[in-house]
């Protein structure tokens, strides 16, 4: 294959850059540790069951580490609840040298009794942090005794930062969930779980109103507007609907394996997604009655949103985009909705892709398209104007580079404060795509 | 007093770490890059958290420290790391900082670094290690101790050259513009240290990106520090072993005067006159000038300032030199707070003359739990500091001035500019605008609610807000045929999608459907509100006079609330201009009554037969009211006071009522004049009153017909009062077309699957299929690699997914192939029960083997459903050719 397009890359990243050909050769490489000095995009294990975790509104997050872990991600997912708010609170054992040397068990116990003696908590979480793993602290055992001591849930989250990636994260974060589900039977209620939104600008609620309509009882949400109550009830659903794929097929696995309850992969982003998804939610169901409403649904729902979609995609049509987003999951989505949308891929990466992601991303892109696994900013450069992208999706890290670049930018992350998901979704989508695209500035700065 | 509420938690942070302190130092040399040696996490946690404040790419490289490098230590990482990024940005300096995890396990970078510099002979680069454990300090500490190790690296150049050293603090890249332009009007040479003007808010270029910004002090500038005249650092609580300014005077014995940030009057005035003093300079007029301007400005607002209670939070530097423009203005300070430990503050603070005689409240090494206790505690009315204080806002209402690091929920916290005269005096400013903003918006409440003794009378706004609703009520009005008799050639449609009903009428009956039969209460089908959507769209295809959707049962509107409200909701979002209309018996109007509003609901009819109760009794069985079942009597009672109190409110909000009234011969024929008096006081438009139609199994099946001549004499007598309906023609629930020409039978499939969404039926017998799918959506999985197959059914009646289940993986790669065909053996039983499976790909053996077994293979791609749907097509071709042959 010819290589050329590979020029100034570092050696060591060139096998996880892939430049899609049809012809079948070539393999990307990916679920790697990151180059050292290659400036990867990437965060840590804690980050990763931090986003997952965080979500869930009435239970406290305690980081148990130096301060830096809990300032960096206070409150900065922007998750939505329809009731408590102590999941918005950044608790941190916030350590300093002294327990650096003696260990931070001591602090940490006092830290949990200080946590039950102010409040009533329910549940409370504790991540290990990197210094955590490295001076020993037993955060198993000062959990295991809180619980003893005050009757109520105290669950370690072993995500000491320099223990794989953000993967790994995601991995600490179901384990974490599975204690708090138990190993108690229940009997089975008809209805599902939902895992794997986080309720970033009400996507939760906009999902759960639609299964509500097609008859569909949802028992928890995981961990989108998450309940502790609510989470421990979840081993009693019949089906578990599972969204991001990166960071809850796991605990989807596990519940199969522990509880009997199956699982159907969704995603509500992008018409055709939802469209599928609604369908194969009831049909997983056997369900008739529902299958019928969902099919009624999407009629209703497409038809009120046809003649803003085709606005748009008059104005879009022919346009080019970059994407760099966290999971394949998500990256998939998007290639689809921006082909909806008449615009092609001409990049795409992700920060923890697996190999039958990126196996499915070269089957939906083009020919020529760069495929990116854990990629930097002189890569992102390089083939943003190579490739002649008209707009980057990414996160709050890549929106000045494409800014300094001239060129648009959409936010798929923590910093959107409108809904993505389901057919109002896909109009946001759209919408957000064009007001960056086609603003007038770029004619004034290129 | 206490720093914080809690002992051993830090609850929300109002701190960072070190090494953010340090890279922000780094990033104000000339082409300089930073690695972090420890996990990505930090790295990137850091450069995330900074780019959102100074909306540019923020580059920090990372060792990128794994499990192994944690246990046997991160040198090969730190090392090849170096190297990876000497390749990439080619930088001249390179800031190597520690973190939390390098420092426990014990990296010694300053020996790694120096070896690595020999191992792999580096010229003319600087690489600068610092050590800044997370757990040590803040960025605060992080951001002096990396600007004190760079000059203790690289100023060496003891050669005198008259200059000035200026050390700013940790402030916006405006700021440093700020000083900058005042340092060139006093014409004097400097030495500028961190100068972040332009790497961290750097211009646009087209096609101009390079990946290490421009801008930056030099390195050959930081060389000649140590010959400099006098040193200048903006540093009144920077201990010293982490000032640059004291290195250089004890190594170098180069003059170290310190000053705040100058950020308002005395501020500035220190430092202006510092380098005027050091320089011999005259302060130019220009800079007399701000001042004076800045001095005005201070005058006129004084006296809202006064009124100031500030809590100010942040780095220690900052919140000192803004406590000392607070306390300048007569803004008071209650409080006082850093997250760094520093006592300075303190003793900074009560030895200054401005020092008020209430006593202050400084705490440092807090947090903003704490923050927030005191702030309402102390009655604050305004926070100054950084983005992080917005907690406080959002829960308590104090309003916030942003300044410091992090801003990130705003734009331009890179181009702030509140040092200097002019910025002191915008700072002071925001600070006054925003206690008026908060004063101007609460105080029409507040005096209100302090000193007004009687109730507040609504009236005049009410009697607005009446007129300006009829106004498009009426233009509805002239468009609704059942309101206005002009209106006649226009359509509208009852939607049945309310079968409940919540009173019992001697009159009703709702048992038959007969399709010729047109009377109140009749439908043919109930439908969902997702099916009337569907069928309006149907129907309004047809018809393009189609005005008004109406809701009129079979049974009430309002026994079925939730069905009535979301049919509207989605109707209204398919056609926004189309009018609603409600029919009901008023029984549940007052409880439902601002949700019916909010609907966008224009016109209700209420049928209202009595307003005696004595007279009611005898048209109502029963009322079901709030789940309580009342007969007799006091179920016309409530039924009378809610259609009258239900009917008196909906008219007061502008919607246009029309009452039905069912004219029944010797029980209330006699009353029908009075109950029109009373509805038309009630705020009615019109009333409809029509003949009984004895319906066979009611009640009154049996009473005696109203003939029209009879009707019309009593609707011309109460026609004196109000408006009558001389056209109704008693409809349907579920009535389409224009009055009187129902044409609902057309569209009796509507919307109950006969619209077009419904699958083609399977032509031809019942079909299993074992589909190759990763995701459960697309066939998209080649054979060899399938774990679980996804079972579907197909029948006449449509396609199911029936199961998953799981075989071992057919390919495994090459070592696993020997067993492959017990493997392929295990796929066959799994699935042998299936008449084709569809997959993306399959090899030639498998394919035949599976063929052999009676199993189709369908290699196909896309959605499963569409995938199936061909392959039942290609099944029944298949079965039909055999069965021909045969």
């Amino acid at each position: 294959m010819d290589s050329k397009y590979l020029n100034g890359i570092l050696e060591e990243r060139k096998d996880f850059i892939f430049c899609n050909s049809k012809d079948g050769g070539g393999k990307l490489k990916c679920e790697k540790d990151s180059v050292a000095g290659s400036v990867s995009q990437r965060a840590c294990v804690y980050c990763g069951a931090r986003v997952v975790l965080n979500p869930i509104t009435d239970a406290f997050h305690i980081v148990h580490g130096p301060i830096g872990c809990a300032s960096y991600t206070w409150d900065i997912r922007g998750s939505l609840s329809s009731g408590p708010e102590v999941y918005r609170n950044s608790f941190s054992t916030d350590l300093r040298e002294q327990d650096v040397i003696f260990g931070g068990v001591k602090k940490l116990t006092a830290a949990i009794d200080e946590i039950a003696s102010r409040f009533s908590p329910k549940v409370i979480f504790v991540y290990a942090t990197c210094i955590v793993g490295v001076i020993g602290d037993d955060i198993e055992t000062v959990c295991r005794m809180a619980e003893k001591k005050y009757g109520i849930r105290v669950i370690p989250v072993q995500s000491s930062g320099f223990a794989g990636n953000k993967s790994m994260g995601y991995k600490a974060a179901c384990h974490a969930l599975l204690r708090l589900m138990g190993d108690q039977k229940h009997s089975k209620v008809k209805g599902v779980n939902f895992l794997g939104d986080f309720n970033l600008a009400g996507e939760i609620w906009i999902i759960h109103q639609y299964l509500k309509t097609i008859g569909v009882n949802v028992i928890s949400k995981i961990t989108g507007d998450g309940r502790c109550d609510e989470i421990m009830k979840a081993p009693a659903a019949s089906l578990n609907i599972v969204q991001c794929a990166g960071s809850m097929t796991y605990l989807a696995r596990e519940m199969e394996e522990k509880y009997g309850i199956p699982f159907v992969k969704v995603s509500f982003f992008g018409l055709e997604d939802t469209r599928m998804s609604l369908l194969r939610i009831a049909e997983a169901l056997g369900d008739p009655e529902a299958v019928k409403k969902a099919r009624q649904l999407i009629f209703v729902e497409e038809l009120k949103i046809q003649s803003r979609l085709d606005y748009y995609r008059k104005r879009l049509q022919g346009k080019k985009a970059a994407i760099y987003v966290g999971g394949g999951f998500k990256a998939i989505s998007l290639i689809k909705q921006f082909a909806d949308l008449g615009i092609r891929t001409v990049m795409v990466g992700t920060q923890t892709g697996r190999a039958d992601e990126y196996e499915e991303i070269r089957n939906i892109t083009e020919e020529g398209t760069v495929i990116l696994d854990d990629t930097n900013p002189s890569e992102l450069v390089k083939f943003i104007q190579e490739k002649g992208a008209d707009i980057l999706v990414g996160g709050v890290k890549e929106r000045p580079l494409a800014y300094k670049l001239g060129i648009a930018f959409c936010d798929h992350n923590h910093e959107r404060k409108h809904p993505l998901c389901g057919f109002e979704g896909a109009v946001n989508f759209a919408k957000e795509i064009n007001l960056s695209m086609n603003s007038p500035v770029w004619k004034l700065v290129n | 007093m206490k720093s914080r509420n809690f002992v051993n938690l830090n609850v929300n942070p109002c701190k960072m770490c070190m090494p953010l302190g340090a890279v922000t130092a780094f990033k104000g040399i000339e082409s300089s890059m930073v690695i972090l040696h420890g996990s990505q996490g930090c790295s990137t946690y850091i450069r995330r958290h900074m780019a959102g404040h100074y909306n540019e790419p923020i580059d920090i490289a990372s060792s990128s420290l794994n499990e192994e490098g944690t246990v046997y230590g991160g040198e090969k990482n730190l090392k090849k790391g170096l190297k990876n990024l000497i390749q990439a940005y080619r930088p001249k300096v390179i800031g190597v900082a520690t973190t939390c995890l390098a420092e426990t396990i014990g990296e010694d970078i300053r020996r790694i670094t120096e070896e690595f510099a020999v191992q792999e002979k580096l010229e003319g680069i600087e690489i600068i290690p610092v050590s800044t454990p997370g757990y040590g300090a803040t960025q605060f500490e992080g951001y002096y101790t990396a600007l004190t190790e760079i000059v203790k690296k690289v100023a060496v150049d003891t050669e005198q050259n008259g200059k000035i050293n200026i050390i700013t603090g940790n402030i916006s890249p405006g700021d440093v513009r700020n000083i900058k332009r005042m340092l060139n009007l006093l014409g004097v040479e400097y030495i500028l240290l961190p100068d972040v003007s332009i790497t961290l808010d750097a211009v646009y270029k087209s096609r101009g990106y390079t990946k290490i910004p421009e801008g930056g002090t030099r390195v050959e500038d930081i060389r000649k520090m140590a010959g400099a005249a006098a040193t200048v650092e903006m540093g009144m609580t920077v201990m010293e072993n982490m000032s640059p300014g004291k290195y250089l005077q004890d190594e170098y014995q180069v003059p170290l005067y310190r000053c705040p940030l100058p950020i308002g009057v005395k501020n500035t005035d220190t430092f202006i006159r510092l380098i005027s003093d050091i320089s011999g300079k005259p302060v130019p007029p220009q800079i007399q000038e701000e001042r004076g301007r800045l001095l005005d400005g201070m005058i006129d607002s004084h006296k809202y300032n006064g009124e100031g209670r500030a809590v100010i939070y942040g780095e220690p530097e900052l919140v000192y030199a803004v406590a000392g423009l607070c306390l300048e203005n007569g803004i008071k300070p209650v409080l006082i707070s850093s997250g760094s430990r520093n006592d300075s503050i303190q003793k900074l603070l009560e030895s200054g003359p401005e020092y008020p005689e209430e006593k202050i409240l400084i705490i440092d090494d807090t947090d903003f739990e704490t923050i927030q206790e005191y702030a309402v505690k102390l009655k604050s009315n305004i926070l100054i500091g950084n983005s992080d204080g917005k907690i406080i806002t959002e829960k308590e209402g104090i309003p916030l001035v942003r300044i410091g690091f992090p801003i990130h929920d705003r734009v331009g916290g890179q181009r702030l500019v509140y040092t200097g005269y002019d910025g002191s005096l915008k700072l002071l400013d925001d600070i006054t605008n925003t206690l008026l903003e908060n004063k101007y918006e609460k105080y029409r409440q507040s005096m209100f609610e302090r000193y007004y003794a009687g109730g507040r009378d609504n009236t005049v706004n009410q009697t607005e807000l009446k007129s300006s609703l009829n106004q498009s009520t009426a233009e509805k009005t002239e468009n609704h045929p059942c309101f206005s008799s002009c209106a006649a050639e226009n359509a509208r449609m009852h939607i049945p999608v309310a079968p409940a009903c919540n009173i019992s009428c001697n009159y009703c009956s709702r048992k038959y459907d007969c399709l010729n039969e047109s009377r109140p209460g009749v439908t043919s089908q109930v439908l969902t509100p997702e099916e009337a959507a569907i069928k309006f769209v149907e129907v309004r295809k047809k018809l393009d006079n189609l005005k008004v959707v109406g809701i009129a049962g079979p049974g009430d509107a309002l026994a079925n609330f939730e069905n009535t409200a979301r049919s509207i909701q989605l109707i209204k979002e398919v056609d926004g201009e189309i009018i609603f209309c409600l029919s009901t018996n008023g029984l549940m109007l007052p409880y439902y009554a601002d949700e019916i509003l909010n609907l966008g609901v224009t016109h209700i009819t209420v049928t209202i037969n009595a307003v005696d109760p004595g007279i009611g009794e005898k048209i109502y069985r029963e009322v079901n009211y709030m789940g309580r079942k009342i007969t007799g009597v006091d179920a016309a009672k409530i039924l009378i006071k809610n259609q009258l109190d239900g009917l008196k409110y909906m008219a007061s909000k502008g919607v246009a009522c029309k009452v039905n009234i069912v004219m029944i011969k010797g029980i209330n024929d006699s009353h029908i004049g009075e109950v029109v008096k009373k509805v038309k006081e009630c705020g009615a438009v019109m009333t409809n009153i029509m003949p009984l139609i004895p319906a066979p199994g009611s009640v009154f099946e049996n009473m005696p017909l109203t003939n029209s001549k009879e009707l019309n004499e009593l609707r011309k007598k109460c026609e004196i009062d109000i408006k009558q309906m001389y056209h109704c023609k008693q409809c349907r629930a579920d009535a389409i077309g224009v009055l009187g020409e129902d044409i609902s039978a057309e569209f009796r499939t509507k919307g109950c699957g006969g619209c077009s969404m419904e699958v083609e039926n399977n032509p031809g017998g019942t079909y299993t299929f074992a589909v190759a799918s990763k995701t459960g959506m697309m066939i998209d999985e080649h054979f060899g690699h399938v774990e679980e197959f996804y079972i579907y059914k197909s029948s006449a009646s449509g396609t199911r997914f029936l199961e998953k289940r799981s075989v071992a993986q057919y390919c495994g790669g090459e070592e696993e192939c020997d067993d492959g065909e017990t493997k392929l053996q295990r796929i066959i039983d799994t699935i042998g029960d299936c008449d084709a499976v569809l997959v993306l790909r399959i090899g030639y053996r498998p394919s035949k083997i599976l063929q052999d077994k009676g199993i189709r293979v369908i290699q196909t791609c896309g959605e499963i459903e569409d995938g199936i749907k061909y392959a039942v097509k290609q099944l029944y071709i298949a079965k039909n050719r055999l069965g021909s042959a045969v």
